[in-house]
């Protein structure tokens, strides 16, 4: 009800019912927020509607009081934002303690600050202002309205992604282990390989043909779209033709996405006045924080081997140093001996400083590939697919040609990498068999 | 058999590799289901008609139902057809009349419904889509999605017959008696309607416009929502920084130290930056120079890839001590949970997908060939680093013990304790084309021989004869290549 009133005063008068409304629940803080009072109940509502499965807005306002009946929409929102995706059965189900407990630990691992939070009862009784508090938190740090939408975005054409970021990122060992006791059989591994390469095949053959059919798809529709930078229809869109069932889905799940898609562009619009109000909120639980606690104690320690990848690194770069350093040093005693005598005048001296800025400007702009997380020159994200017969694409699409080429050099690459390991392997294994009298060992011939 | 916690770690990452390539696997097969439906003849229906029930053939493969319906659902289905017979009366005028006259007496001839149904010849179409055809051969995965054999199908076709009441009144559920009479009338009728092809009349096709609006909405939405994020107020941002700033004083805790999503997120940077640098090496080694200033841009290249290396590996220190203070953080969610995808992020992040342009199948084809194959190269040398006896780990193989209970023989081996064999076994199947040595009297090629169990007796072979001997049996054997 205080909604209605709320939003019916906004929409009728908003400086002074909002002002009003709001102000005897706030404190003073000043008077220039009175003006801008009238927009939180709609910030507030825009944050709901983009929110998945959002909770009403009342939800907000008793949350900054407080009130343990907003506590559970709270954990549900914030298991739905910080959770994986995709978001399965699995995870849905599970029961709301267990849902708060990996609530609290993905936002430790985060570096979430404030230290009430982890203390909370995970039953849902109480702390809803708490949990405001970490929603906010979490919208604060980084577009995650955008990001949740943009993951949940319906394909409306046929896509391809061409990096490898997520390969690339991450170096890391997978999910816990199975168990620990039991010897481990070569054989076992052997046979694990082969099914691996065999799965490998069939995947590059399924998805040949995949790409036969697409092709075909997208020549005959050729024309067909309203769009003409697109052309032709998409795989997506065909079958909605041919099934117009399924097409009235996709068209309500547009719909709903459009909605979402606007409460956040209105968000967007509106969100300062909510921050100016999270503050009021922050202002409200300061005299309530508790002493310092020591972390992670109530917290099962399932174990995690974290310091592996970090070796695994270290040892690469290590590698990286040494193979570097021998063929700098090569190249500077050979160029020590050729140019030692000349190129010493001033008129060299612009030279060498010219070649030392321009690779100076190369390697940063290499730092600047990893450090950004996102290299500029290469693209990223899924791409839809568009068959032109000129070939002819915009400045912000990408051609095929020239992404083949770049994956072209990737596989060699990676080619030389893995015949370098294979190269040391073979080292290890010759120094093992020479170890070993009686032991002969044929080894491959020359290629 | 094999020692440590690496090799379990190997055959965790196999499963994971062996599951994701299941999962591409799957969705691969889904979209080739989509497509090859696309591609055959569509169903006879109006580009706003329901998909029509299974054809004759299928009709043949579900011969007795499931679960015969109920009194109440074949009487709700005589009205429908009933129903649905006027509304193509209307449509379909006189010349077809008879063929409707005739429906009503097949009806009433029928007991038992069969699951499945047949559409009858549809009327003319005003020409959208192209031609319909009766008695076509709906695919058996249109059949699976849209008309379950199974005992649902008699509830799904009324939902189905009562839009297309709404829609078109085309057809009627049929019971499976009057099927084979129906199959004459087709091909009696004067004119059948071709076959909706994607191929011959795929070009007439045109989206709804329903659906360009909400599309084109779709679009420029996304578009704002981009420019918006390249352009946010500098207001809000200043407010949110203050905010996350007074959480942070507000919250009494010790300072910030790094996250462990940090220290992932560093650690994630710093591999991508080896991987980088590395590339950048090998190019540099690899370029020939013309002429001096290249050779000098080239090793300053190399010392300047050098220097980033050091900063990298100092950056890497600092990380290993601020996870040594930190005791170990459970992850029960598997990995943690990215604020961030990798993907996203930078400085123009487009939310929407960008155009990939390509202008025939063979390029589409060799893109995404190369695309699985650096994928895979990628795998196996984050395999290839996972193995036992891999110098990363730095786990030197002296210092392993044999184990005692690994008993396999190599052919043409001494009997050793089980390590090394076991190595020996382990370690060839990275590296390509190792020879194997058949047990003596083996012609030509001959498959390796099966594993020996760990009772098995030794097979005889010239397991104790000295090195010499041994090596006269190689001379006279046959070489398997795996």
């Amino acid at each position: 009800m205080l909604v209605r009133r709320s939003r019916a005063a906004a929409a009728g008068d908003p400086k002074e019912a909002g002002a009003g409304s709001m102000g005897r629940r706030r404190r003073p803080v000043d008077p220039a927020a009175g003006a801008r009072a009238g927009a939180l109940p709609e910030a507030i509502a825009a944050l709901s509607q983009s929110l998945p499965s959002g909770p009403s807005p009342e939800i907000f306002r008793r949350a900054k009081f407080d009130r343990p009946e907003a506590t559970p929409a709270l954990w549900q929102l914030l298991f739905r934002v910080l959770a994986p995706l995709p978001l399965d059965n699995r995870l849905v189900s599970l029961a709301r303690e267990v849902q708060a407990r990996l609530v609290k630990s993905a936002l430790r691992s985060q570096g979430y600050p404030r230290l009430a939070l982890a203390q909370l009862p995970e039953d849902g009784s109480q702390g809803s202002r708490e949990l405001l508090l970490a929603l906010s938190w979490l919208l604060a740090r980084g577009p995650v309205l955008e990001q949740m939408l943009a993951q949940t975005r319906v394909p409306l054409g046929d896509e391809m992604t061409v990096c490898q970021c997520e390969a690339l990122a991450s170096p890391g060992p997978p999910a816990p282990q199975v168990r620990a006791e039991d010897p481990v059989d070569v054989r076992h591994v052997q046979w694990l390989m082969g099914k691996l390469r065999f799965r490998w095949r069939q995947l590059v053959s399924s998805q040949q043909e995949q790409c036969t059919l697409l092709s075909k798809i997208h020549l005959y529709t050729s024309g067909c779209h309203g769009d003409h930078s697109l052309g032709h229809l998409s795989v997506a869109e065909a079958e909605m033709l041919r099934d117009p069932e399924g097409g009235q889905q996709l068209l309500r799940t547009l719909e709903c996405e459009n909605r979402r898609l606007e409460a956040v562009l209105a968000w967007r619009r509106t969100e300062l006045v909510f921050w100016r109000w999270m503050d009021t909120v922050l202002d409200t639980c300061v005299l309530g924080v508790p002493a310092a606690a020591s972390q992670g104690t109530f917290l099962p320690q399932i174990p995690e081997c974290r310091g592996g990848v970090l070796e695994l690194v270290a040892w690469e770069l290590r590698a990286l140093q040494e193979e570097l350093q021998e063929a700098a040093e090569h190249r500077r005693a050979a160029w020590e001996a050729k140019a030692g005598g000349c190129g010493r005048g001033p008129e060299w001296s612009a030279v060498w400083r010219a070649s030392r800025e321009a690779v100076e400007k190369e390697l940063g702009a290499l730092r600047r590939c990893w450090e950004q997380d996102r290299d500029p020159a290469q693209p990223h994200g899924p791409h839809r697919l568009v068959r032109r017969e000129d070939g002819a694409a915009g400045d912000r699409d990408l051609r095929a040609a020239e992404v083949i080429r770049t994956l072209r050099s990737q596989e060699a690459c990676l080619e030389a990498v893995l015949h370098q390991l294979q190269g040391q392997c073979r080292q290890e294994l010759a120094r093992l068999a020479g170890a070993l009298p009686g032991l002969i060992w044929i080894p491959p011939p020359g290629r | 058999m094999l020692p440590g916690d690496c090799s379990r770690r190997l055959v965790a990452e196999l499963q994971g590799a062996l599951d994701a390539c299941a999962e591409r696997q799957l969705q691969l097969e889904q979209s080739l289901r989509v497509c090859r439906r696309l591609l055959q003849a569509w169903e006879p229906t109006e580009t706003r008609a329901s998909e029509p029930p299974p054809g004759p053939e299928t009709n043949e493969e579900d011969p007795s139902p499931a679960c015969a319906p109920s009194p109440q659902d074949l009487k709700e289905l005589e009205f429908l057809t009933q129903a649905l017979e006027k509304a193509v009366r209307v449509r379909r005028g006189i010349t077809m009349a008879g063929e409707t006259d005739k429906a009503p007496s097949l009806k009433s001839r029928s007991t038992v419904a069969p699951p499945g149904a047949i559409a009858i010849a549809p009327p003319q179409t005003p020409g959208r889509a192209g031609g319909h055809a009766s008695d076509t051969r709906p695919t058996k995965g249109s059949c699976q999605t849209t008309v379950p054999p199974k005992g649902h199908s008699e509830r799904q076709l009324l939902s189905l017959g009562d839009k297309t009441r709404v829609r078109t009144g085309a057809r009627a559920p049929r019971p499976g008696p009057g099927l084979r009479d129906q199959q004459m009338t087709p091909s009696a009728a004067p004119k059948a309607p071709k076959a909706f092809t994607l191929k011959e009349k795929g070009h007439l096709l045109r989206l709804p416009a329903a659906f360009r609006k909400v599309a084109s909405q779709n679009a420029s939405l996304w578009a704002q929502l981009s420019s918006m994020q390249t352009s946010d107020s500098t207001d809000a941002t200043a407010a949110k920084t203050q905010f996350l700033q007074n959480m942070q004083t507000a919250s009494g805790g010790p300072q910030p130290r790094l996250s462990a999503q940090e220290v992932e997120a560093e650690t994630g940077r710093l591999w991508k930056a080896c991987t980088l640098l590395r590339l950048r090496m090998r190019e540099e080694l690899s370029a020939a120079p013309m002429d001096w200033m290249q050779e000098y841009r080239c090793l300053l290249m190399l010392e300047g890839l050098q220097a980033m290396v050091g900063q990298c590996l100092h950056r890497l220190q600092e990380l290993r001590a601020a996870v040594a203070e930190q005791p170990p953080r459970p992850c029960p969610m598997g990995r943690p949970p990215r604020a961030s995808p990798s993907c996203e992020g930078g400085a123009d992040p487009a939310w929407s997908p960008q155009l990939l342009v390509y202008s025939s199948t063979q390029e589409l084809q060799t893109l995404a060939a190369l695309r699985l194959r650096v994928a895979m190269l990628d795998q196996q040398i984050h395999l290839e680093k996972a193995t036992p006896g891999h110098p990363s780990l730095q786990e030197p193989l002296t210092h392993w013990k044999p184990s005692s209970h690994c008993n396999c023989t190599l052919h043409g081996f001494p009997q050793q304790g089980g390590l090394y064999p076991a190595l020996f076994h382990w370690l060839t199947w990275f590296i390509p084309h190792v020879y194997w040595i058949c047990a003596p009297g083996g012609q030509g090629r001959c498959p390796p021989p099966p594993w020996p169990g760990p009772d098995d007796p030794p097979i005889p072979g010239p397991t104790q004869g000295t090195v010499a001997s041994w090596s006269r049996e190689v001379a006279g054997i046959a070489l398997w290549e795996p």
